[in-house]
């Protein structure tokens, strides 16, 4: 939990308590990355703004060496903020003043396991994926995903031929019941392509369905 | 000269442009050219003061060369005529008093022979001293005579004496002349001069002698005076024209410059000014321009900055804000969940501190939303669309809420599934709030969202069959904290922002949010999106004032 508002921290941290989980504090940013790699936390919340250093660089600088899902605390929904927070890296945001039950839902999606598919191996264009050992590759190539991306990938590509509106991805991927906001699929979408993806300008593994949303491409 | 010629400088341009459509559009081109001529010409006249200014000028010109041209005309073929005639006339005089004094110089009777050889001897005289070789003579008694002479009078030249000049030189010794016109030897008509005086024969009395003088030679140099009049004439009106141009031109120019800058400036650019040379009039007019736009310039930037610093200000302040509250905020959770575990009263004080905490949360959220159109950093995240799809999921999602009011909500799609670029969190928002206000207002009536597109547009109405609102009223539900009846009791939250909110965001969308209402009738809200950003909406497809056929349907429950 990297918040400078130490009562803030304290009060969320009672909630999640309450809730069973553990919780390391860290109240300036420039040690957040040192605090990350010594816990090793399930989960981060991430304050937006701090003193030392900024949370979209933390979210960089730990997505650099771990697939950890971070959920932001940001007290502005601007475009902005948040879409610059998303590409950095995060998997989700939540803003500030929000529902201590929200909160808990949002880190319980994240932390859930991926539900086993009926099939073991999916494939999607020329990609191959191993559910049960959570890897993508194409040919021998192991392409490194977060559990969020490949959460994303895993859910288009077990139903290859239904068309995904941004609406059902935050469902399903996210755990959001209409109360969406469907820049999370597009970021998401985006930072998927830029690894799965031969040329991210003419997508051929996430295709976009102009108006509805996505669909997996077809098997190579 | 035709008064439009100078005309033909810019219309000789636009005419061959139309000549080219004429090649391409064929027959039509050519049916409405001189219509096209002349509106062509209307707008230059109105538009462009160097057009309207030439045009002036030149007709003016035009005028006072024509008057001066023809007075002038006028004067020179009188003088020439005067000059010519007097000339004639002396010619005529010198040559009939030579032949008289010729006459006179012979005494006593003479025979018939000797009067005819002295008549062709007088003749002689004056053929050479009238310089014409025309001339009749005719006797004035017309009774027989032996020894009279024989008239000389060729027909076609006693044809050009009229009774008048006869009669008068008949009856008197002075000079008498008439204007007649003369043949030349090719048969072509010729001004000429009639000039005719007596001449008294001794022993037989006074014979009318003519002399027809030719003026052809005056009248080419009158011929050739006036073209020359009217060359000059023109040249000088095409000079006058040039000039005119040339220096309207040197004064409309930088007058040109200076409006198309100031256009430039006014459509946002503010880096434009004229550029500046010497020091007349023009000049000043130019450097002046450049010191009011520095200072609009100066201005826009400090208020931009301002504008700048107010949302900052806002945005900490959301921040700063928003960090406590949401301490607030769970803790108040915590302890509305722990309620069960307290007395009546501290049971109490928790769930309205839980219930406030997350209405000031809502107000914040709201007045945050309303501070970013005011200071015109909202956003649009726009992706592309199908509305009837949205309003679907949002009817859905209300639908418990529905529910709970008895009320029905049905939907109408005819139209609106095409995808439209279109920010759906603003868009959901606009159709809860609108939903919202319906169920609200709605009475237990079922309430109706019609969805339905046009080639331009893309439209939602929601309608309630509720009580509705006086004119005066739906004229001011988009005011901030406005309420239509604030003694009516709000059983759905709101804050009193909801609709300012939503028209911001539909005009966020270059849209339009429209209200009807009547009461006793219910109210009717449209929000139209256009398909193509920045087209101006001047319809919608779901029309804002309902049908009056239109059944209102009846409540499922009694409206006791």
């Amino acid at each position: 939990m990297v918040d400078d508002d130490t009562a803030l921290a304290e009060m969320i941290g009672i909630v999640l308590r309450t809730e069973g989980f553990d919780t390391v504090f860290c109240a300036d940013g420039a040690q957040a990355v040192d605090a990350w790699r010594s816990e090793r936390p399930d989960l981060v919340l991430l304050d937006l703004m701090l003193p030392g250093k900024d949370g979209i660089e933390i979210c960089t600088d730990i997505r650099r060496e771990s697939g950890v899902p971070i959920i932001m605390l940001t007290a502005r929904s601007d475009t902005a903020d948040v879409v610059s927070g998303l590409e950095a890296g995060a998997d989700d945001y939540i803003v500030k003043p929000f529902n201590p039950k929200e909160l808990v839902a949002r880190i319980r999606t994240r932390l859930r396991p991926t539900p086993e598919p009926v099939t073991q191996n999916l494939r999607v264009g020329d990609l191959t994926i191993d559910v049960a050992a959570h890897e993508v590759r194409r040919g021998d190539t192991l392409i490194q995903l977060t559990p969020l991306e490949f959460e994303l990938l895993v859910a288009l590509a077990s139903k290859p031929n239904q068309v995904f509106s941004r609406e059902m991805l935050l469902e399903q991927v996210w755990g959001y019941h209409y109360k969406a906001d469907t820049r999370l699929v597009n970021v998401h979408v985006q930072r998927l392509r830029s690894k799965v993806e031969l040329d991210p300008d003419d997508p051929k593994i996430v295709m976009t369905v102009r108006g509805v949303g996505y669909r997996a491409g077809a098997i190579t | 000269m035709p008064a439009n010629t100078p005309a033909s400088g810019p219309g000789g341009a636009a005419t061959g442009a139309t000549r080219i459509a004429t090649t391409a559009t064929g027959v039509v081109a050519r049916v409405r050219r001189p219509r096209a001529w002349g509106a062509a010409i209307r707008r230059m006249w109105r538009g462009s003061l160097q057009f309207r200014t030439t045009t002036v000028a030149v007709a003016g010109t035009v005028v006072a060369i024509m008057i001066a041209c023809v007075w002038m005309a006028a004067q020179i073929q009188a003088d020439l005529f005067e000059s010519r005639s007097k000339e004639v006339l002396e010619d005529a005089s010198r040559a009939i008093t030579a032949a008289q004094s010729e006459i006179d110089d012979v005494q006593g009777e003479l025979e018939r022979s000797a009067l005819q050889g002295l008549m062709s001897r007088a003749r002689q005289i004056m053929i050479e001293q009238s310089g014409t070789s025309s001339i009749a003579w005719i006797r004035v008694d017309t009774s027989p005579s032996a020894i009279a002479p024989q008239n000389v009078a060729p027909r076609d030249f006693l044809e050009l004496i009229s009774n008048g000049l006869r009669e008068r030189v008949n009856s008197s010794t002075g000079q008498w002349w008439q204007s007649v016109e003369l043949r030349d030897a090719d048969g072509n008509p010729v001004p000429g001069l009639m000039v005719g005086q007596q001449l008294n024969l001794p022993g037989v009395g006074g014979y009318g002698v003519y002399f027809g003088y030719s003026l052809s030679e005056s009248a080419q140099t009158l011929l050739f005076v006036q073209r020359t009049l009217w060359i000059a004439g023109i040249v000088l009106v095409l000079i006058m024209g040039l000039v005119t141009w040339l220096v309207l031109r040197s004064v409309t120019e930088p007058i040109v410059a200076v409006a198309e800058t100031a256009q430039r400036l006014a459509a946002g650019d503010m880096k434009a000014r004229i550029e500046v040379h010497g020091e007349d009039e023009i000049a000043v007019l130019g450097t002046s321009f450049n010191q009011m736009a520095d200072s609009i310039e100066r201005q826009i930037a400090e208020l931009a900055e301002l504008s700048l610093v107010q949302q900052r200000f806002v945005s900490d302040v959301s921040h700063e804000l928003r960090t406590p509250l949401t301490t607030i905020r769970l803790a108040a959770d915590v302890l509305n969940d722990a309620r069960s575990e307290f007395g009546p009263l501290e049971s109490r004080s928790a769930e309205l501190m839980h219930t406030q905490v997350v209405r000031f949360e809502e107000l914040l959220t709201d007045l945050l939303e309303i501070s970013r159109y005011d200071a015109g950093s909202a956003q649009l995240a726009a992706e592309s669309r199908s509305l009837a799809q949205l309003t679907e999921e949002v009817v859905d999602a209300m639908r418990p809420l529905a529910e709970q009011h008895g009320t029905e909500l049905r939907v109408v799609t005819p139209g609106g599934f095409t995808p439209v670029d279109m920010d759906p969190r603003r868009i959901r928002r606009i159709l809860r709030n609108l939903i919202g206000n319906a169920i609200e207002h709605g009475e237990g009536r079922p309430i109706v969202i019609t969805v339905d597109s046009d080639q331009d547009a893309v439209a939602v109405g929601v309608r309630d069959y509720g009580m509705g609102m006086s004119a005066e009223d739906s004229q001011r539900v988009f005011d901030r904290f406005w309420r239509a009846d604030p003694s009516r009791q709000r059983t759905i939250g709101g804050t009193g922002l909801g609709l300012s909110i939503a028209l911001g965001d539909a005009k966020l969308h270059g849209g339009t949010l429209e209200v009807w209402s009547a009461l006793g009738r219910g109210t009717n809200f449209v929000l139209t999106l256009p398909r193509t950003p920045g087209v101006e909406l001047l319809s919608s497809p779901v029309p804002l004032e309902p049908r009056d056929d239109e059944v209102v349907p009846e409540p499922p429950r009694s409206a006791s």
